[in-house]
């Protein structure tokens, strides 16, 4: 599974970040650092999931898997 | 610089029944206001809140300074030492630092709540609130639901025996009598009384921590012992760290949830088609308790102190002087939402700043989701009678938006 960010779309709310700061780190300004394209560890796909869902602007998006 | 003749006391009683009108005449006529009433910069636009979480001259540390100020003062030692351990204690949390020390703390709790813990406690909430609900024949909806639930979830999330769930309740209200410094008439008296019992809480976490450390277990406390994997000297919380922990996650998650359930109720039972549309649509819970803390939430206002110098829209602020970032008013902001007076449970997308934003979002905002989705899915399905007995009354508070009670009646 793999996951990204628009970081046009990104407004730093910080909701991804709540679910798991691993999977979903930020940048100093509270901006989305998961990048264009970033690979899930196997086990935490639920998490990478409920994490993408908690983005108030649907910056983050699944990819694929 | 110049004023604009507007008033902006929030806490009349008209802005405490409803602080919405006031806040829609501060967004619109003096957007970054020095009220001299509240002694305090407020900031009502979504803009100007959302980037305030963004601008390091504006700080969270704000209860060290305190402290730092009351040595230098050299207050009465006595009434001092009781009062400067809970402070001390308050002056550990995350929520009042910046980083680095925020950063530190913040990875460190960041492993005890992630998203698949929170998510395993779905079923204990869901009976949690089952036995809430079955037991409620009316009444108050706050004392019976709303505030029993969440501190017996922080109680069982920390692995405390169930028996102790009201000492959590009492410890609570403690909590949030020293941190506001709320209490009225009988003040010194009950001041005393909180101090005595956060001693007590901490004696309390001091135990649990040191069970914990012979014999972990599959709760949070043991997962916030646990070494921060990244960093390569095995950081770890103290124990003095872990009960400040402890006692910031009780005081943070219980009164905010409690009025999130709460005003979420009210809010549905002043507008029944979108009760009924709920109703038809259980499917509707996530994005309609978004819509619900956007609407109606439980915080009005977070404080900040200025530690540099900064402009915001053409006003220039100064070191020293206090910001209130007026979450309820930017949830309302039109140039954000669209018709922002109207409660629409399937606002989508719905960037509603209740959880605050950034770094500093409320890291329990998941479990507070979880919490307020199935306490009002529960209340909405199992209490199809459900229907207000009495208007009810808002605390004078500038900082959280809490009900005195919620009285209603159930017809089964």
């Amino acid at each position: 599974m793999r996951i990204g960010v628009d970081p046009d779309v990104c407004e730093a709310h910080g909701q991804c970040s709540v679910v798991d700061l691993d999977l979903f780190p930020l940048d100093d300004d509270g901006y989305s650092a998961v990048g264009p394209d970033r690979e899930v560890p196997p086990g935490e796909e639920e998490a990478a999931r409920i994490g993408v869902d908690a983005c108030p602007v649907r910056a983050l998006r699944v990819l694929a898997g | 610089m110049t004023s604009v003749a507007i008033d902006d006391d929030l806490l009349t009683a008209e802005a405490t029944a409803d602080p919405y009108p006031p806040f829609a005449r501060l967004r619109d006529q003096d957007p970054v206001r020095w009220s001299a009433r509240h002694r305090a910069w407020l900031l009502t636009r979504y803009d100007d809140v959302s980037a305030a979480f963004q601008n390091k001259a504006l700080s969270n540390d704000r209860v060290r300074p305190l402290l730092a100020a009351r040595r230098q003062r050299g207050e009465p030692p006595r009434e001092a030492s009781a009062a400067d351990r809970v402070l001390e204690l308050i002056g550990e949390w995350m929520v009042v630092s910046d980083p680095p020390a925020h950063t530190r703390l913040r990875r460190l709790a960041a492993g005890a709540f992630k998203g698949q813990r929170i998510s395993a406690m779905g079923e204990q909430i869901a009976a949690l609130v089952d036995e809430l609900v079955e037991a409620f024949t009316g009444g108050d909806l706050i004392s019976e639901i709303a505030y029993p639930l969440p501190a017996t979830v922080i109680a069982t999330m920390l692995g405390a025996p169930v028996a102790d769930r009201d000492r959590f309740r009492e410890w609570s209200d403690e909590l949030a009598l020293v941190a506001f410094g709320t209490g009225g008439d009988a003040r010194a008296e009950r001041h005393e009384r909180a101090l005595r019992g956060l001693r007590e809480m901490d004696a309390y976490f001091r135990e649990l921590i040191a069970l914990r450390r012979r014999e972990p277990a599959e709760d949070m406390l043991t997962a916030l012992m646990a070494a921060d994997g990244d960093s390569a000297a095995g950081d770890r919380l103290s124990d003095d760290e872990l009960v400040s922990m402890c006692a910031l996650l009780l005081f943070a998650g219980h009164e905010t949830t409690t009025n999130s359930i709460a005003n979420a109720t009210l809010a549905l039972l002043r507008h029944p088609d979108q009760l009924a549309r709920l109703r038809a649509d259980p499917e509707l819970i996530a994005p309609a308790v978004e819509e619900l803390l956007r609407f109606d939430g439980p915080i009005k206002v977070l404080n900040r102190w200025v530690v540099a110098e900064t402009e915001i829209r053409g006003r220039r602020i100064s070191p020293g002087e206090r910001v209130h970032l007026v979450l309820a008013s930017a949830n309302r902001d039109p140039e954000k939402f669209a018709d922002p007076d109207t409660l629409d449970l399937a606002r989508r997308p719905n960037p509603q700043i209740a959880f605050g934003k950034g770094i500093h979002a409320c890291i329990g905002a998941q479990l507070a989701r979880m919490e307020t989705r199935i306490a009002v899915a529960r209340i909405v399905e199992r209490l199809p009678g459900l229907t207000l007995a009495a208007e009810p009354r808002w605390k004078p508070s500038l900082a959280s938006r809490s009900l005195e009670e919620l009285r209603v009646e159930v017809v089964r």
